[in-house]
């Protein structure tokens, strides 16, 4: 019987991170819910692992406070912190069994010997490495290790497990088996969990919520399918899927002038600026033959990736290239090759409009 | 513990609180404890050396007047000169040869290479002393080469420069084992795509991969050669250089503070040959990397046998050197009587000490080696793998590589000077064996330190975090996890403490009380006395005595890497 987790509810205010002038984190705040799996997404640099390891006491932030449940943990060292953690390189301790790993944290809260082993292979048991007990951590493939280090690290039964990019050092394949292992053993415990990654995929396909980050400071956060359809920011639209960026200035009212078109707006425009970036997904692009869209344009070049074909477009009234995807079959049906003229409509509640 | 809930939340208490109440200000007290040990033991003892050589015999500050006075003697033309040329000369022999050996054991198929290492590092295990009185006998006026020199005294430059060649080589050989080693076997497969010569490859592949090796090879063995006291002081004759002055103004003539201007004099191109060396290594970074493939070299006769050349005048004339002290340690009466016997060993006979000093030094040894490990992994874990501030861990790592730069017979005298003080309350260890254990463990504990922390470096640098987040202490981790992976450094430790501690003479020979003579010491003594022989047969006792404790260590290590194959496989 797998032992429950209760997980426990974190909140961070204010935290803020100088190392001498350079500020990593600028006044972080942020709860997460109990039994959450959350993501801390961004670009290398931009604090996603000191926030992380500001949450393990390891390293101590310049200002803030952090509580876990009700409990202050401000000030407090790692080991009085209720958490379990796997690092990138997981360290594991390569002079110690497996067993020996997952037993270590058991040890030292002075658990019995006889529940430490019904503990441990319990463990074993959940990721399935029960055959590799006594082996020792070079002798496991990179993924066996990661799951070694997670199942230490959730042994003494966290209400927190902080995964500093856990799966950045294996092959794509065990990655994407791993990542919905980790997802599943996660909401079977209900233990809290925050992930570190620079991976958008990783992040959309794991999280109840993503926080994206980026110089330090928190862009937004909600749901992947909110970071992905109403990115909040530039930086946020760019850098999770790909997108199309179109300066244009701000008309009177929803009204947008790009080139000499004018462009009516469903979404909502940021404050009154002098210029505007108006974005599009290259999915939400539609290609039609010549005659049929509001914009023409010649297809440049054309790369096939698969299930989809990603083409550039150049529109021939204004200085701009556009990257579209289209599915194969329509593909065909309109005839698309490198050269030919087409017409293109975007569809105005596809159009993000950012500050410039 | 302090109730945190009922803290202020302002950033100045935080961080003081916040390192009392994770225990963090322990490991910080700790290591400023290790910097008080260091200070005491190097830079302590440095400060009074230097301050004697601007004062007269009774204590009164008399500006640069010594060394005004040292100057007009003549000292500067003779010993310092003297003591650059051949240093610079020996240097560049050395390392010339030490290169071409190393080449013939990384980039060629020779059979037999690791009996050659064994055979080329044998030096290390014998006291300098050793290979001067081996020349002696080969050389010298009733030496059985005599002919060779054509006329030409061994007693001399000569004679400094053939011994001070013998006992440093090994340490340029293993410093460009090191650098050549680990080669990139691309680049040679690049220069072979490229259609460039064997000879071309050498200079563009070879020679620059080596570069950094070389320049710091040529360092050691300068610092090494004009710091040495053993050698001259046997073989050097009327040559003077700046070691053997140190000592003939000190033990000679009692002018102690004329001892202290030329240890000023020899510390000065000690510590430029450290700065610039220190210099060369920081832009030194690891050219081999993940992606690197090993080096193999492919079948070719004619550049084996060129190895081969290469290698056999040194593995000759090392064997040869080691050889005649065997011999002569078991010669009746040479060069008269040539029977063979043991006469030389019954060490009571002659002055230095006899037997007792033998044991002395072997306890002296034994306490360096244990003091000297403990201190050294200690401190170095406190440094690397503790939080510490920066500045603290900076000025450990300073005062733990000063010692690099003080050579033992400047570092020996500035103990005089510093514990002999009879206003130091640790004057009482003087003329004990405490002393000794403590000037050697100094003396030696640069190079200890730097393989501690090479060792300590390429541990996982989260292994205190895991062990934090599994409510394990640092000691626990540092006990289950830390210790024994660095086991192999640490019996390398022991062993380097323990071998040096055997064969130094420069350092304990001002040291060392009439309960407290050392064997090494012994083999000067008894030379000086005209009991060649006799020096022969205690200076191959203390080269038996490190070849033992190195089989002891290997046969350890043998055990280690047994014992711990199952979990170091894959990772090595």
């Amino acid at each position: 019987m797998t032992q429950q987790t209760q997980g426990s509810r974190l909140e961070i205010q204010g935290v803020q991170k100088n190392f001498g002038d350079f500020t990593a984190l600028k006044s972080i705040d942020l709860t997460i819910e109990p039994g959450e799996l959350v993501c801390f997404l961004g670009p290398s640099g931009c604090g996603k692992t000191t926030l992380l390891r500001i949450i393990a006491g390891l390293e101590q932030q310049s200002a803030g406070q952090l509580f876990q449940g009700s409990d202050d943990i401000s000030l407090k060292p790692p080991k009085d912190r209720d958490f379990g953690i796997v690092f990138q390189s997981y360290a594991l301790f390569p002079n110690m069994t497996v067993c020996d790993n997952i037993a270590y944290g058991l040890r030292s809260i002075g658990m019995g010997k006889t529940q430490i082993k019904a503990r441990v292979s319990e463990l074993l048991e959940l990721i399935g490495l029960s055959d590799h007990a006594k082996k020792y951590p070079a002798q496991l493939s990179g993924g066996q290790q990661q799951r070694v280090a997670l199942a230490r690290a959730l042994a003494p039964s966290p209400g927190l497990l902080l995964l500093d990019e856990p799966l950045s050092a294996l092959d794509a394949k065990v990655r994407h088996h791993l990542r919905s292992e980790i997802r599943n053993l996660q909401k079977k415990l209900g233990v809290t969990t925050i992930l570190v990654t620079h991976d958008q995929e990783e992040a959309l396909a794991m999280a109840d919520r993503v926080v994206v980050m980026n110089n330090g400071v928190i862009e937004q956060v909600g749901t992947p399918l909110e970071i992905y359809q109403q990115p909040k920011s530039a930086f946020v639209a760019e850098f999770i899927g790909a997108m199309n960026f179109i300066d244009s200035a701000p008309l009177n009212g929803q009204r947008v002038k790009v080139g000499n078109r004018e462009l009516e707006l469903v979404r909502p425009m940021p404050e009154v600026q002098d210029s505007v970036r108006l974005a599009i997904r290259p999915e939400d692009v539609h290609l039609m033959p010549v005659g049929d869209g509001d914009w023409e344009g010649r297809v440049e070049a054309m790369d096939y990736l698969g299930a989809f074909i990603r083409t550039q477009i150049r529109l021939s009234d204004v200085e701009l290239d556009l990257v579209v995807d289209v599915d194969p079959r329509s593909a065909r049906q309109l005839d698309l090759v490198v050269g030919r003229s087409i017409c293109l409509h975007l569809p105005s509640d596809a159009l993000h409009c950012f500050a410039a | 513990m302090i109730d945190s809930a009922v803290l202020p939340n302002r950033a100045w208490s935080l961080t003081g609180l916040r390192q009392k109440l994770s225990g963090r200000w322990l490991f910080s007290v700790l290591l400023v404890a290790g910097c008080a040990v260091l200070s005491l033991l190097v830079l302590a003892p440095l400060y009074t050396l230097l301050s004697k050589s601007v004062e007269n015999k009774a204590g009164e500050f008399v500006g640069l007047d010594n060394f005004a006075r040292y100057l007009s003697s003549g000292g500067i033309e003779s010993a310092f000169f003297n003591s650059l040329w051949v240093a610079g000369l020996s240097t560049v022999i050395v390392v010339s040869l030490a290169f071409m050996a190393a080449w013939a054991l990384t980039r060629t198929r020779l059979p037999m290479t690791g009996w050659v290492r064994g055979v080329l590092v044998l030096p290390i295990l014998a006291p300098s002393l050793l290979p001067a009185i081996s020349l002696v006998y080969l050389f010298g006026n009733q030496g059985v080469l005599k002919d060779w020199l054509m006329g030409a005294e061994i007693y001399g430059p000569i004679g400094i420069i053939m011994g001070s060649c013998f006992w440093t080589f090994p340490h340029a050989l293993m410093i460009l084992l090191t650098a050549m080693d680990n080669a990139d076997g691309r680049h040679y497969e690049a220069a072979t795509a490229l259609k460039a010569s064997a000879w071309r490859t050498f200079w563009t592949v070879t020679v620059p991969g080596a570069r950094y090796g070389l320049v710091s090879a040529a360092f050691v063995v300068f610092t090494l050669v004009i710091t040495d006291f053993g050698v001259p002081k046997v073989i050097g004759g009327q040559f003077d250089v700046l070691a053997t002055d140190i000592y003939k103004q000190v033990i000679g003539q009692q002018k102690f503070e004329m001892g202290a201007v030329v240890s000023v004099l020899l510390l000065l191109p000690a510590m430029l040959a450290f700065f610039a060396d220190r210099y060369v290594q920081r832009k030194q970074s690891a050219s081999f990397t993940a992606r690197s493939v090993p080096y193999k070299p492919r079948v070719d006769r004619k550049r084996d046998a060129i190895g081969a050349m290469v290698l056999t005048p040194t593995v000759i004339f090392i064997l040869a050197i080691i050889g005649m002290a065997v011999y002569a340690s078991f010669v009746k009466f040479w060069p008269y009587n040539l029977d063979l016997s043991l006469n030389n060993y019954q060490f009571g006979r002659m002055d230095g000490g006899g037997w007792g000093a033998y044991i002395n030094s072997l306890q002296m040894a034994l306490g360096t080696m244990l003091v000297g490990t403990g201190l050294v992994f200690f401190n170095a874990w406190l440094m690397e793998r503790t939080p510490q501030p920066k500045l603290l861990s900076g000025a450990f790592q300073f005062l733990s590589l000063l010692p690099l730069a003080v050579p033992g017979l400047v570092l020996g005298l500035s103990y005089i000077f510093f514990f002999n003080h009879p206003d130091n309350p640790l004057n009482v260890i003087y003329g004990s064996l405490l002393i000794l254990i403590l000037c050697t463990v100094s003396h030696f504990y640069a190079v200890s330190h730097l393989t501690a922390v090479t060792a300590l470096k390429q541990l996982d640098k989260e292994f205190e975090a895991v062990g934090e987040s599994l409510k394990a202490s640092r000691w626990r981790v540092l006990f289950t996890v830390t210790l024994p992976l660095c086991l192999p450094a640490i019996l390398d430790v022991a062993l380097y403490l323990f071998v040096n501690a055997m064969t130094t003479v420069s350092a304990v020979v001002f040291l060392y009380g009439p309960n407290s003579q050392l064997a090494s010491v012994a083999v000067l003594s008894m030379d000086e006395a005209g009991d060649i022989a006799p020096a022969a047969a205690m200076a191959v006792l203390i080269t038996v005595t490190c070849a033992g404790a190195k089989l002891i260590q290997g046969a350890l290590r043998y055990w280690v890497d047994r014992s711990t194959r199952a979990w170091r496989q894959g990772t090595e």
